[in-house]
């Protein structure tokens, strides 16, 4: 195979502050990527990774060693264009890559930096916009757009460039399933093509689909191989901040009794075709498990009904968020909110702390009518925790203590020190290594369990979080899942919305799925796992366990309906085959 | 309503793409046509001048197609404003004039007071219609673009005229951005028990909690600004000496006649 980017002995560095010694994000990097190649690229957070991708695509120079880029030494000056033009980068923040005021301008920056003649650019942005079917929408601001047509842009604007490799940094940390089934889509299109993909990623089902998997950690390459050879030693994935893929650590769950299972099943697909049939001489009734009831003895902390919304109304660019939406949460009930990006569940759990009120329709918070006058925002918000989607992007104060204490400061709480504490102490941060530590400064989930600091620092009765694990690599997703476990067993009430379905069958008694800015179903976690046509029509797909729980039951195997933990899914395999 | 729309407030580009005889004609030449009568309603002098201008001004709406009641809608927000200007500029500044029509102690009221704050009135009206048909008759894109070749001479002077343009486009992709920004900000802080309603009702509230977000507003603008560069940078931007442009541009009679007469037009008015 010809190498299409080769990096020699590179090393990279950030500078240090005041132009101090430097942190070395990447050190003696010394490897080939071939043209067509589909390599994954995966470590955890600070392992280099972004570093290494940006190096690849010749948007930074290395301080020592060499790229070369289809032959090309990116040392060169002459040649930058010509490698930005073969080599495309996708980046994690799509908005924040579109320049022009309209979607078809965005997509011919690129050429008329390239220099095309008006007739090619023309020709170019039509035939890609209707590739990424965005076509009909080519005179729209970018700001107008939905978050999957956003990313499409993204997306146009380096194929436009009809690049040789396309480097996606984290393209899909942030989409919904359908998003990043439309990415992995294009990854896998554009392989057919011979295009070179190189996917940075902290989904291990992402780096599963790559021919080669490439490991980072602290700025070098630990490991180089198949995905077979990467996933193969689980002991050495602990140790580099990943994990197995979910359909490989499934399979490993479930081998004990699903004996003739093969090795090396790392894809979804690869797990679902071998699954055994039953040929045992279990009962063939099929049991349905007992019911998880809401606990109504406690009542409920939020109500919502009949609840709309509609953003920037009354102007042109009016755009209805919520129709008709429907919840009901218990109190100390630790609840899911499912559905695909722009179905409305941000905009509800807006609604639940009096963020934005009510258009029409009611809402009733911890006994509270806020659909009525009268109503103490700011003491309702003081009780009702919301943690954003990307809190990162949202802290005001550039120390950690400082921002942990914006809240009780403005409550006026006594002791504000001891307050600080105990909420930096619950997420797990050490109050005296972190209080006076810059934000910035922070590792990702370092920034997440301050998010969730801050806002439990008012020791709310109950917590909204939106999307709390989102981009958060394996390591760090585990340990916020597991401290929002424990918050719910200790009886807070907790609202929250994911992409991750796994993550809410792990955490989540009762679902309530919504689409279009409606509530469209409900019930127990593993009830509404059930219905997997209806929620792929919805652009959700159910967690991997409930869909094998459903095929082993159509192979025969007399197991309940309504599994949708691995957990509880061995579990079930065990009483069988007792 | 609610608090945080701030993106309600971004009405720039509110740009409606339809068919004119003004819209036919070359963008350059609109807008240079667009600078002639702003700068002659801006200098006219005599009442016959401004008159000229209000009337051509008044065509080019014609020409453009803007429905006359969306014009003069958008006079209303800032005619309280307007007239508290007259006013001043009828009593504050008086004008040496021997045709007194009322006076009473240290006020008087001339006639070339009133002539002149009447011609204030109609000067800002013109100006204001004259940026409506701009913004309605042109988009964001066709203005930066349409701007950039314009400037391009002043590139062979070595000016940064590609630059120029970019940052102007850059600017206006980055008003709703920037909304948006504000917005998540206010409500995670409002989220935490700032009272942002409170902030609502009294001015000096409102100021004393803007400034808290400032910081993080640019702090969080900076790093997008980062990360666009960095994409435009992967695009290829700047890479080569240039660009081309996907719009051709063909310059013909019409839009010679567009340009002259407007020419002529704020020639007239200022010398009038």
């Amino acid at each position: 195979m010809k190498p299409l980017i080769e990096l020699k002995n590179v090393q990279y560095g950030y500078p240090g502050r005041g132009g101090g010694s430097s942190r070395v994000a990447l050190q003696d990097v010394d490897l080939q990527i071939g043209e067509g190649e589909w390599v994954a690229v995966v470590g955890a957070n600070g392992s280099g990774k972004t570093t290494f991708a940006r190096l690849c695509c010749g948007l930074l120079l290395p301080d020592a060693g060499q790229v070369w880029v289809a032959g090309m030494n990116r040392a060169e000056t002459r040649h930058r264009a010509e490698i930005h033009s073969r080599v495309g980068m996708v980046f994690q923040s799509p908005e924040d890559q579109l320049v022009a005021t309209t979607v078809a301008e965005d997509v011919a920056f690129g050429l008329e930096n390239l220099q095309l003649t008006p007739r090619e650019i023309g020709r170019r942005v039509e035939e890609t916009l209707r590739a990424v079917g965005l076509w009909e929408l080519r005179d729209r601001p970018p700001h107008l757009l939905s978050a999957g047509q956003v990313q499409r842009l993204a997306l146009a604007g380096v194929l436009a460039l009809r690049p040789q490799a396309v480097i996606f940094d984290e393209a899909t940390a942030m989409l919904d399933p359908q998003g990043r089934h439309m990415v992995q889509k294009w990854m896998r299109r554009l392989h057919d093509r011979g295009v070179t993909v190189i996917a940075v990623t902290h989904f291990m089902d992402e780096a599963a689909l790559a021919q080669r998997v490439i490991v980072l950690r602290g700025g070098q390459i630990v490991a180089d191989g198949s995905p077979a050879q990467i996933f193969a030693d689980s002991q050495a994935l602990e140790s580099w901040g990943l994990e197995l893929p979910p359909a490989a650590a499934l399979a490993e769950r479930l081998r004990p009794w699903l004996t003739g299972l093969p090795q090396h099943l790392y894809t979804e697909e690869a797990l679902l075709a071998s699954l055994p049939s039953f040929s045992g001489h279990g009962f063939r009734e099929q049991r349905s498990l007992a019911q998880v009831e809401a606990s109504s003895a406690g009542g409920a902390a939020f109500v919502a009904r009949g609840l709309q919304h509609e953003y920037l109304s009354g102007t042109p660019f009016a755009s209805m968020a919520l129709r008709n939406a429907n919840v009901e949460v218990a109190l100390g009930e630790v609840h899911g909110l499912a559905g695909a990006t722009g179905s409305g569940k941000s905009t509800l759990l807006q609604h639940l702390n009096g963020l934005l009120k009510p258009q029409a329709g009611q809402v009733l918070v911890l006994g509270e009518a806020l659909h009525e006058p009268g109503v103490d925002w700011v003491a309702l918000r003081r009780r009702v925790g919301l943690v954003f989607q990307n809190p990162e992007v949202q802290f005001f104060e550039p120390y950690v203590g400082d921002e942990v204490a914006f809240g009780p400061r403005l409550a006026g709480v006594s002791d504000l020190r001891e307050r600080v504490r105990w909420a930096m102490e619950v997420v797990g941060l050490d109050f005296e290594t972190f209080k006076d530590r810059w934000l910035m400064s922070l590792s990702g989930g370092e920034k997440r369990r301050v998010a969730l600091a801050s806002a439990l620092a008012l020791q709310p009765q109950a917590l909204l979080l939106d999307e709390p694990t989102a981009g958060l690599d394996p390591h760090m997703r585990r340990s916020v899942l597991r401290l929002l476990r424990s918050l719910g067993q200790e009886g807070k009430t907790l609202l929250l919305s994911s992409h991750r379905m796994e993550d809410l069958a792990w955490l989540c008694g009762r679902l309530t799925v919504f689409a279009g800015g409606q509530d469209v179903l409900r019930g127990a976690a593993g009830e509404v796992f059930e219905q997997v046509t209806a929620l792929r029509t919805w652009g959700l797909e159910p967690p991997l366990a409930a869909r094998v729980a459903k095929t082993l039951i159509e192979r025969g195997w007399p197991l309940p309906v309504g599994l949708a933990r691995p957990s509880a899914l061995a579990q079930a395999l065990h009483e069988v085959l007792q | 309503m609610s608090d945080f729309e701030f993106l309600r407030h971004v009405t720039i580009g509110q740009f409606a793409a339809q068919d004119s005889p003004l819209r036919r004609r070359d963008s350059r030449a609109r807008l240079v046509a667009l600078i002639c009568l702003l700068v002659g309603v801006t200098f006219a002098t005599h009442p016959a001048g401004l008159l000229l201008g209000l009337l051509l001004t008044l065509l080019g709406l014609w020409l453009g197609r803007v429905p006359f009641g969306f014009a003069l809608r958008g006079l209303l927000p800032p005619l309280p404003f307007l007239l508290f200007l007259a006013f001043l500029q009828v009593w504050i500044n008086p004008l040496p004039d021997s045709n007194i029509l009322w006076q009473a102690g240290p006020l008087l009221l001339s006639g070339a007071d009133l002539w002149a704050g009447l011609g204030l009135l109609v000067r800002f009206s013109a100006l204001l219609l004259l940026l409506t048909l701009g913004t309605f008759s042109m988009s964001t894109m066709e203005m930066t673009r349409s701007l950039g070749r314009l400037l391009l001479p002043l590139g062979r002077l070595g000016l940064p005229t590609q630059d120029v343009t970019m940052a102007m486009q850059i600017t206006l992709r980055f008003l709703p951005l920037l909304a948006q920004t504000a917005e998540r900000i206010a409500k995670a802080q409002a989220a935490r028990g700032l009272d942002w309603e409170r902030g609502q009702r009294n001015l000096f509230e409102r100021v004393r909690q803007v400034l808290p977000m400032l910081t993080p507003l640019f702090v969080n603008s900076l790093r997008r600004a980062e990360q666009m560069a960095l994409a435009m940078d992967s695009r290829a931007y700047a890479a080569r000496p240039g660009r081309s442009s996907w719009v051709e541009y063909h310059f013909n009679g019409w839009d010679a006649a567009l340009v002259l007469f407007a020419f002529v037009g704020a020639t007239a008015m200022i010398w009038l």
